[in-house]
């Protein structure tokens, strides 16, 4: 978080040490006592806290969801971040004040959809899937009411967020639930000579051959035989990065731009915060070079995702 | 821990300072490497708090440029890291790389996937302990010579001193050893020295 603030960003994302956010991994998150900190900090250097309570409550007990969200409005976040409608129902009636955002995992890509959240609780920013074209986010941006915010670097998600149940298959987490996608206790790497494998639970997802940048094993990142060719089905270990289409992005209304980052190292918080603060603030300087940031990027690589679009 | 001759650590002073130190009894490396623990731990209360979720974590840390490894039991009670010159396999995870690698991952100072993504590191075993630790060590602001300068009362200035004078010298010595290794794999590719 510090690293965040520090670095220029003007609001950051923050989650409870639990399954009511959509990083729930080891030893990562903040404390009742650390979020209390945290929001001083922020608001000290003019930077604003969202809470992200964006996975989906256990069925017969809410209890801590509803918690998590007395919780943040008594500290002061400046907005939370919802994919429930049970919990934006319960947020719009116990705290009408307080800001909500519509998290991703609700996957609200159609104008309908947004015009929904927004009518029946009041939503004032919706973060987009990363599924649609720069083109289909324009003309989505004309017919909506609310703010939106896009995704500008991180990991790919090809799936549907909120409905994606790869996790699940193999791991028995999801991220929709238990706020984990492949979590690391089904991780594994083996380093076995002339090769590095991945694997998630029981299935090898990857090898990798010396010296071949490696990736994370999401399954739906894996290197598989179909028809007697070995290929990434879905998604290369690859990096969304649109530093490059920032003023594309602004010129179709998008309001938030956003980077992934609450499960990564301050090391690289800093580092992709720094050159998004550095291009955002030089938008019209064609002599600032921007960083392509390929060191922090999984497989070395980078993509547009799907601002872009190819299909294969 | 030193690798086999067919997979080589980089050449870099850390792996000169290595074999100059082989030599050396182990015990008087672990004396040395308790005071600098203790002095980081005094400065980072809760440094393994966040490892509270993990029964009895063990990890291997193995600078491949040094002739030994370390073991560090991140028990939040008793935590404590000790030199050993071989490997029991009995550790939680390994974490595997050139020592300097280790010591900017320990800072905060890179990141710790894009070491692993580039392939400058090597992490095996129970990767949720590897994951955990990064997030109590990033939480933590650890500065190593920072840390244990500042507990040396009227010895900090110069230590401070000394600090400042062994980073330009290891600076020039790391600069002189590339050289080195640029001509050797250039007379090596030309054939043999005139």
């Amino acid at each position: 978080m510090k690293a965040a603030v520090d670095s220029g960003a003007d609001a950051v994302y923050l989650g409870f040490r639990d399954a009511t956010n959509a990083r729930n991994f080891p030893g990562l998150n903040f404390s009742r006592a650390e979020l209390e900190h945290a929001i001083d900090y922020a608001h000290d250097r003019n930077c604003k806290i969202f809470l992200a309570i964006n996975t989906f409550p256990e069925a017969g007990n809410a209890a801590p969801w509803h918690s998590a969200v007395d919780d943040g409005a008594a500290f002061g976040v400046d907005a939370i971040i919802l994919a429930d409608v049970g919990l934006l129902a319960y947020t719009a009636s116990k705290h009408p004040d307080l800001r909500r955002h519509l998290s991703v995992q609700a996957s609200a890509s159609n104008p309908e959809a947004i015009r929904f959240y927004q009518e029946e609780f009041d939503v004032k920013r919706v973060v987009l899937p990363r599924v649609l074209t720069l083109p289909e986010i324009s003309a989505l941006n004309r017919e909506i009411q609310v703010e939106s915010e896009v995704f500008v670097f991180g990991g790919l998600c090809v799936m549907a967020e909120g409905r994606c149940a790869l996790s699940s298959y193999v791991t028995g987490q999801s991220p929709n639930t238990n706020g984990v996608c492949s979590p690391a206790c089904a991780v594994r790497y083996e380093d076995e000579g002339d090769r590095l494998v991945s694997r998630l639970a029981d299935f090898t997802i990857n090898t990798f051959a010396p010296g071949e940048a490696a990736g994370y094993p999401t399954l739906c990142k894996g290197r598989f035989i179909a028809n007697g060719k070995t290929s990434y089905l879905f998604e290369d270990p690859v990096s969304l990065n649109a530093a490059t289409m920032l003023q594309d992005l602004a010129a179709a209304g998008v309001s938030g731009l956003k980077i992934e980052g609450r499960q990564r190292g301050k090391a690289y918080v800093a580092k992709v915060v720094t050159s998004f603060r550095r291009s955002i603030d030089s938008t019209h300087d064609s002599n600032v070079e921007v960083d392509d940031l390929i060191s922090v990027t999984e497989g070395q690589r980078r993509t547009a995702g799907a601002y872009d679009k190819t299909w294969r | 821990m030193f690798p086999a001759l067919n997979n080589p650590p980089p050449f870099s002073p850390v792996l000169v300072a290595g074999i100059l130190v082989r030599p050396l009894p182990i015990t008087v490396i672990q004396s040395i490497l308790d005071a600098a623990f203790q002095r980081i731990l005094r400065h980072h209360n809760g440094l393994f708090e966040r490892l509270d979720c993990l029964e009895n974590p063990v990890f291997l840390i193995d600078p491949v440029d040094l002739p030994f490894v370390f073991v560090l039991d991140a028990n939040v009670e008793q935590p404590r890291l000790q030199v050993c010159s071989e490997t029991h396999g009995q550790e939680t995870a390994t974490i595997r790389g050139p020592l300097l690698i280790l010591i900017k991952l320990l800072e905060g100072r890179v990141d710790g996937d894009a070491m692993f993504f580039s392939r400058d590191l090597l992490i095996e075993g129970d990767t949720e302990a590897v994951v955990a630790l990064r997030n109590a060590i990033d939480d933590a602001d650890i500065d190593i010579a920072n840390d244990i300068i500042s507990s040396l009362g009227p010895f900090a200035r110069p230590a401070n001193f000394a600090h400042r004078f062994a980073s330009r010298f290891y600076n020039r010595l790391e600069g002189d050893l590339a050289l080195l290794h640029a001509a050797i794999s250039s007379a090596r590719q030309n054939g043999p020295l005139q």
